[in-house]
């Protein structure tokens, strides 16, 4: 169980550190897409007699990098791109699956997620990465900025467009492909999109808004294991209630606050001197 | 006399598989204001698009400060800073959590990976300094989604002023601004180039400003069809040949 804490603490933290600028970014579905499809992965790994796990980090990044490309290439709007590869790489997956006999009682864990089947190494890989992915994001905060708000402004003042788009998909399908045994193909894009929305609702500072979507990822996987562990239900489910309830109590902070800032502005427009109407 | 600051020589560029600007060759002297004017589709945000490197040319060189674009747009990191760029539009979907001073902080950071808090307090002294020459010190704690369009095109001024540069390339950026927050960018922008000595290229629909603010005219319709100063490139011969024959020019009474 201790091991089992470790990895979702790890894991949380992680998916909502990316998770801050893939919602920026718009690539909320991305990540859904991503996680639907690395069943097909596992799959895979299942039909050449190969760990699924270590078949399933190569096989996101390339699935990433193609459907990238599918959709700079082709003139269909993204969301319904990515609505056809993931529901039909998870219709492939789940074909596949019901035809082996011995995955299919392990179904279940796939979609849901099973924290205590973490191992040593799976808890060394996902720290690596979060160490890499920390790294990667100060260092290139002012290029990931520039990038989510207007991409030829970030290239024309020297940032490497291409690169830094390119690193942060590869970054996201790694993340999304190790997270899957804790929380499940089907619920994985929550831990993404979940803890970066509400420290959004939150912040008004971009680097405290990261650190707040990683904190609020790490502590809602946390509370959910425990929850977990307690109450005998599956660990995947129970941590994305837990960050529901995150997002639900920051969006009534972050109404309150504004009812309170709306009240000071209308306090502000009775006063004659003020100039509220700045163009 | 000083040498171009941007030259542009038999640019060819294609675009969705079709040549959007083809043959076009001209120079930014150092200091000047050009205006790049034509129709929907002319090709001149493709064009702007090229020059800064972030679309590949078909052929042609552009030569930006004496150092040559390579094909696949890369410049030197002491070039890269002393250009910026004002795009039309940020994308600032619902509450986009980045306050005016983090922004403007970020066009102080030269091209590059670094540690953000590395050169902090003289970070923090040039964007107090840029916001006061834009007129925006009110607004710094204020979020970017929180701004208006006059106020966001002031910050983005501030991000462009916040180091020294010498090439600003405006992308339509008075596009949705009504007439006095036009008037009082207009008149920024005429400030800050005269302070800072900047060489603007601006993408522009107001014919009437170009001719105001104006040191060069380039009248582009996929290829070059008419520059020079203003006076002899907006005449009604010239505009009919850019725009079509329905193009019916006229000046307004205030400007003379």
């Amino acid at each position: 169980m201790q091991r089992a804490l470790v990895g979702g603490l790890l894991t949380g933290t992680l998916g909502g550190l990316l998770g801050s600028i893939a919602v920026l970014r718009q690539l909320s579905f991305f990540s859904d897409a991503l996680g639907h499809s690395a069943l097909l992965g596992i799959t895979l790994g299942i039909l050449i007699g190969v760990n699924p796990m270590l078949v399933l980090i190569p096989f996101a990044i390339v699935f990433a990098l193609l459907i990238n490309q599918l959709v700079e290439r082709s003139s269909l709007p993204t969301d319904a791109l990515l609505n056809i590869v993931y529901s039909s790489s998870l219709a492939a997956a789940i074909l596949a699956l019901s035809r082996i006999e011995t995955y299919r009682g392990g179904i279940r864990q796939l979609l849901f997620g099973d924290i205590l089947g973490i191992s040593q190494l799976d808890l060394i890989i996902v720290t690596i990465l979060l160490i890499i992915a920390t790294i990667y994001l100060v260092m290139s905060l002012r290029a990931q900025v520039l990038l989510t708000l207007n991409a030829d402004l970030a290239g024309a003042v020297g940032v490497n467009i291409k690169i830094h788009r390119l690193a942060f998909i590869v970054l996201l399908a790694v993340v999304v492909a190790v997270s899957i045994k804790a929380v499940g193909v089907l619920l994985i894009s929550a831990f993404v999109v979940i803890p970066a929305c509400a420290g959004r609702l939150l912040c008004r500072r971009f680097p405290i808004y990261i650190l707040s979507s990683a904190i609020l990822g790490g502590s809602c996987a946390l509370l959910g294991l425990l929850a977990s562990g307690l109450t005998n239900l599956p660990s995947g489910p129970s941590v994305v209630m837990v960050q529901f309830m995150g997002f639900i109590t920051a969006l009534v902070l972050s109404s309150n606050r504004f009812k309170r800032k709306e009240d000071a502005s209308q306090e502000l427009s009775q006063t004659p001197d003020v100039n509220l109407n700045d163009p | 006399m000083l040498s171009p600051v941007l030259m542009a020589s038999g640019l060819c560029v294609e675009r969705s598989g079709r040549l959007a600007v083809d043959d076009v060759s001209f120079a930014l002297e150092a200091e000047s204001d050009t205006a790049l004017v034509g129709p929907n589709g002319a090709g001149k945000s493709t064009l702007v698009a090229a020059l800064l490197g972030l679309l590949p040319r078909k052929s042609g060189n552009v030569e930006i400060l004496g150092h040559c674009l390579t094909a696949d747009g890369r410049l030197p990191r002491s070039i890269r800073a002393q250009i910026a760029y004002v795009p039309q539009s940020l994308a600032l979907q619902g509450l986009f959590p980045i306050s005016v001073k983090e922004f403007v902080g970020f066009g102080f950071d030269p091209p590059g990976p670094r540690f953000p808090w590395k050169g902090h307090r003289k970070r923090q002294q040039s964007v107090e300094q840029a916001l006061q020459r834009t007129d925006c010190v009110d607004l710094r704690s204020k979020l970017l989604s929180e701004l208006s369009g006059g106020q966001l095109k002031r910050v983005m001024l501030s991000f462009c002023v916040v180091r020294p540069r010498k090439l600003l390339v405006l992308d339509e950026a008075q596009a949705g601004l009504d007439f006095p927050s036009n008037e009082r960018f207009q008149q920024l922008l005429l400030d800050l180039r005269r302070q800072e000595g900047w060489t603007v290229l601006h993408v522009s629909h107001d014919l009437d400003m170009v001719r105001r603010s104006s040191d060069q005219v380039l009248g582009l319709n996929r290829r070059l069809c008419c520059s020079g100063c203003p006076d002899h490139t907006l005449t009604p011969e010239r505009l009919q040949e850019l725009y079509g024959p329905n193009m019916v020019p006229y000046r307004h009474h205030c400007s003379g």
